[in-house]
């Protein structure tokens, strides 16, 4: 099967290296430094099959063991050495998953099945820049129900400056290794969906908006949800224009709306992204010729 | 009366009806039904509740007509797998039909749960002004009303008992409506409101809690100040679930011991649920009631593993955990050495999509759990590592799962020590857990354990598969064994034409079965739908729409339901989703 291929000698040994390497046949491009990073962590890895193990059979026996933290790279992109130097200074020296993250950035790339083509797209273009979130191009996926994640963005969204304030202090009393934890509160990032309609298109739609960074990329994800190629460079133009005025040029076929949540309808792109997001309770995209009578 | 069944005239009907009372389940009461002619009126006459697991299976007026005295009635609509965006809005799944009938038909219905479902604010109206005896109506995942609609159940159903609004998207354009309950309205034992999003006027909730003395169940909505649940707690102290909703604190000193005694006064408390927000400092005042704690849902952003574990090392009766994973595997083990009785776990991923820290949630945790608590039978583990050999422990520690949910959160994700895909692992929770009857699979998997789960999966009755399998086989081999399987809902695998045709038999033993993403073509459907004229073979098109006859054969189908029927095609469906 595959999966034996790609990982010839499996647990400790630099033919790891290798095995890294054969994984290339499945056309993807990765660094030797990679391999380094792999090679470091090995020592630890058949100990921790032993642990493993006992920990099923007794419990409390195998305390002493740390769990390796799974470092977190980002699937859908090639590796690059750009993105060793913050590999290696998170790794731990005990980090058998570094070989893990490398491996399955492999397999995502790799294309199989059906469903993996909307992540190799977003992979292609992005190849030396800074951490994308994985999975973000699959719709559906993880499978939590959209409710919860709306959930989870309002909570982390109004908790009052007092609760924060404590939070954040207590934290930065922590260890050395949680340290990281304190600053998980806003950074952390749920989804929220909203419902986008096409004018001319029956089928309702939801975008996670908090999967994007800016209007740029929502343009492209409605582009592609909506599947009209020219749709985004005409978003875009709108978006820039900020006003009015300019979407009524004639080059601009759409434009993307927004209601607010004052239940007002107002064109997308005059206020900070941010803001934005904040304030989206539903989006439409309007042809044209039907933008009469939306407020500025 | 045939002379063989002369025997039923042994006993006057009310006889049969009693000792069909006992009969537990509706497979049994439909199994009786068979039996005779007898038996069926009888049977039919006196059945007092109905589920309808899937709404388009039955006409409304059809199910109404068979069973005349129904009492309580459960419907589900849009599938599972609608609940992650995957069907479309506006795919149907809508009560109207089935509130009409049950109004004219049911008069005297009282209990009205739906799940999925699309429901207007005409319908609560409806039903709401009908069913003199309402007593109990649970939404859950429901979306399509407002609380205006809400209003109206609260001014009119002077009997009502429950109110259940479990994750509904609800309009919010009626700020009191809570304030419809009229004055002389007690009844109230249960209510949920916790998925509404509007501010809640305090005073009128308090005044409606003071007056229902029978009030066990409390699940408030989003932003509670530390103020306000400490006066409502004082006003019920009979509760036996209260879901605090989202708890802020406002940081000044005599709070705290207010928070404290108000929770201790809740002697009869069993569960506690909510979003903890008011930070780790308060959680403390909760430790009078976590030994009574029989059920604890504990979403939360701030509450850190040391604070939660003492939380939790002193819940020595729970048996129902719900977290999110900054629990982490210290969290678990705490778990693991204090609650013995833990029956079920759920984590879910505070960080879904990768974007903050990693937590250290690893497959550690499952297995102190799974080691430590022995009377664990259902789980949901959100994680993103895992190894055979840990699936394997886990399956031998807790031989009698019934519900294993695993997501990995990467598709694809190998073991990550030996780098194979997890089929073993998996096969040993398929064959050494015998009465399995969920299963949620993930990570690197091949054909290789869609034989083991078709071969030992017996007891399975829902199985949900996400990028996972090598070739047709993997299907066939789901298809052809798991004798009991009724839902199956994939996404993206390779699963295509030739599984599907050639069990087609077992389609119609089943509820249903969702594919999207996976390689199955029109001209397969069609044959589909031809052979099995009790399957609707529904096609979801997004590219809007149009006619089904000019597509070619080849044409590749992205979304695929397909379920039993005695209905026919629906008539409700959008443009874009076609019955072929």
């Amino acid at each position: 099967m595959e999966g034996d291929r790609r990982c010839g000698g499996g647990a400790a040994s630099p033919a790891s290296v290798s095995s890294v390497s054969k994984a290339a046949e499945r056309d993807v491009a990765v660094e030797d430094d990679v391999a380094a990073g792999v090679a470091e962590g090995e020592e630890g890895e058949s100990d921790r099959d032993d642990e493993g193990l006992e920990l099923g059979l007794t419990l409390g026996a195998a305390r002493k063991w740390n769990p390796p933290p799974v470092r977190w790279s980002p699937c859908l992109h090639i590796l690059t050495a750009k993105d060793l130097p913050s590999l290696a200074s998170l790794a731990s020296p005990r980090s058998p998953s570094a070989s893990s993250v490398s491996s399955s950035s492999v397999t995502n790339l790799s294309g199989v099945g059906t469903g993996t083509k909307r992540s190799a797209e977003s992979a292609s273009p992005d190849v030396a820049g800074s951490p994308q979130p994985p999975s973000q191009m699959v719709v559906g996926w993880p499978p939590i129900r959209a409710f919860r994640m709306n959930s989870l963005f309002n909570q982390s969204k109004e908790h009052t400056p007092e609760t924060t304030a404590v939070a954040i202090k207590k934290s930065v009393s922590k260890d050395q290794s949680r340290k990281d934890q304190g600053g998980r509160r806003t950074e952390m990032r749920n989804s929220m969906f909203v419902k986008v309609k096409m004018d001319g298109d029956p089928i309702g739609r939801k975008v996670d908006l908090n999967a994007h960074h800016s209007y740029e990329a929502l343009a492209v994800s409605l582009e592609l949800m909506f599947q009209k190629p020219t749709m985004a460079t005409n978003l875009l133009t709108s978006f820039d224009g900020a006003k009015a005025m300019n979407l009524l040029d004639s080059s601009s076929e759409f434009a993307l709306t927004y209601e607010d949540k004052d239940g007002d309808w107002m064109l997308v792109g005059d206020v900070p992204w941010g803001m934005f997001v904040e304030t989206a309770k539903r989006l439409r995209i309007m042809k044209i010729s039907d933008a009469t009578g939306l407020s500025i | 009366m045939d002379r063989a069944f002369s025997w039923v005239a042994a006993f006057p009907d009310e006889v049969w009806e009693h000792t069909f009372s006992f009969l537990p389940t509706d497979a049994d009461r439909n199994a009786v039904a068979l039996v005779c002619r007898s038996w069926h009126r009888i049977e039919r006459l006196s059945r007092r509740k109905i589920f309808v697991g899937n709404c388009y299976a039955v006409e409304p007026a059809a199910a109404v007509r068979r069973f005349p005295e129904v009492r309580a009635a459960t419907i589900k609509g849009k599938p599972h797998f609608a609940d992650f965006n995957l069907t479309i809005t506006d795919w149907g799944g809508g009560a109207g039909r089935w509130i009409q009938s049950m109004a004219k038909g049911w008069p005297l219905l009282e209990e009205l749960r739906l799940k999925r479902m699309v429901v207007s604010d005409d319908c609560l109206e409806i039903a709401a002004r009908s069913f003199k005896n309402f007593r109990v109506l649970s939404l859950a995942s429901c979306e399509g009303f407002s609380t205006a609609g809400l209003a109206s159940v609260a001014a009119n159903c002077r009997n009502l008992k429950a109110l259940d609004l479990h994750e509904n998207e609800v309009e919010e354009n009626c700020i009191n409506w809570i304030s419809h309950f009229p004055e002389s309205f007690t009844s109230l034992v249960t209510l949920n409101i916790a998925c509404l999003d509007g501010e809640m006027n305090v005073s009128i909730l308090e005044r409606l809690i003071s007056r229902c003395p029978n009030l066990k169940t409390l699940r408030l909505n989003h932003v509670t100040p530390l103020e306000k649940l400490v006066g409502l707690l004082h006003r019920a102290p009979q509760l036996v679930d209260l879901g605090i909703g989202m708890l802020i604190g406002e940081g000044h000193p005599g709070l705290f011991s207010k928070l404290e005694s108000a929770f201790a006064h809740l002697k009869h408390l069993k569960n506690l649920s909510g979003i903890w927000e008011a930070g780790p400092l308060y959680l403390p005042a909760i430790y009078s009631i976590c030994e009574g704690l029989t059920a604890l849902h504990l979403c939360d952003s701030s509450i850190q593993t040391p604070e939660l574990s003492k939380v939790v090392s002193r819940c020595k009766n729970l048996q129902q955990l719900w977290a999110m994973d900054l629990i982490e595997d210290d969290g678990l083990i705490a778990v693991a050495s204090s609650c013995k009785l833990l029956r079920e776990l759920r984590i879910f991923p505070s960080d879904p999509h990768g974007l903050a820290q990693p937590v250290y949630l690893t497959q550690y945790g499952l297995l102190a759990v799974s080691s430590g608590c022995v009377m664990l039978e259902s789980v949901l583990y959100f994680c993103r590592q895992m190894t055979n050999s840990a699936l394997l422990a886990i399956a031998n520690n807790c031989p009698n799962l019934t519900c294993f949910r695993l997501c990995i959160i990467e598709p694809y994700t190998p073991d990550y020590i030996t780098q194979e895909p997890l089929d073993a692992g998996f096969g040993a929770i398929v064959e050494l857990c015998k009465d399995l009857r969920r299963l949620s699979i993930s990570g690197l998997l091949t054909d290789r354990v869609f034989k083991t789960i078709g071969a030992s999966a017996n007891r399975l009755e829902m199985l949900s598969v996400a990028f996972a399998g090598d070739t047709d086989a993997g299907l066939h081999y789901i298809l052809s064994g798991c004798k009991k399987l009724r839902k199956l809902e994939i996404r993206d695998c390779p699963f295509g034409d030739k599984a599907l045709l050639d069990n087609a038999d077992k389609l119609e033993a089943m509820r249903s079965l969702w594919m999207s993403s996976c390689s199955v073509t029109l001209g397969a459907c069609r044959l589909l739908a031809k052979k099995m004229p009790r399957l609707n073979v529904e096609v979801i098109d997004e590219n809007g729409g149009g006619s089904l006859e000019s597509w070619p054969d080849d044409c590749h189908v992205e979304k695929l339901y397909i379920y039993r029927t005695i209905a026919g095609p629906r008539t409700d469906a959008p443009p874009f989703v076609l019955t072929v």
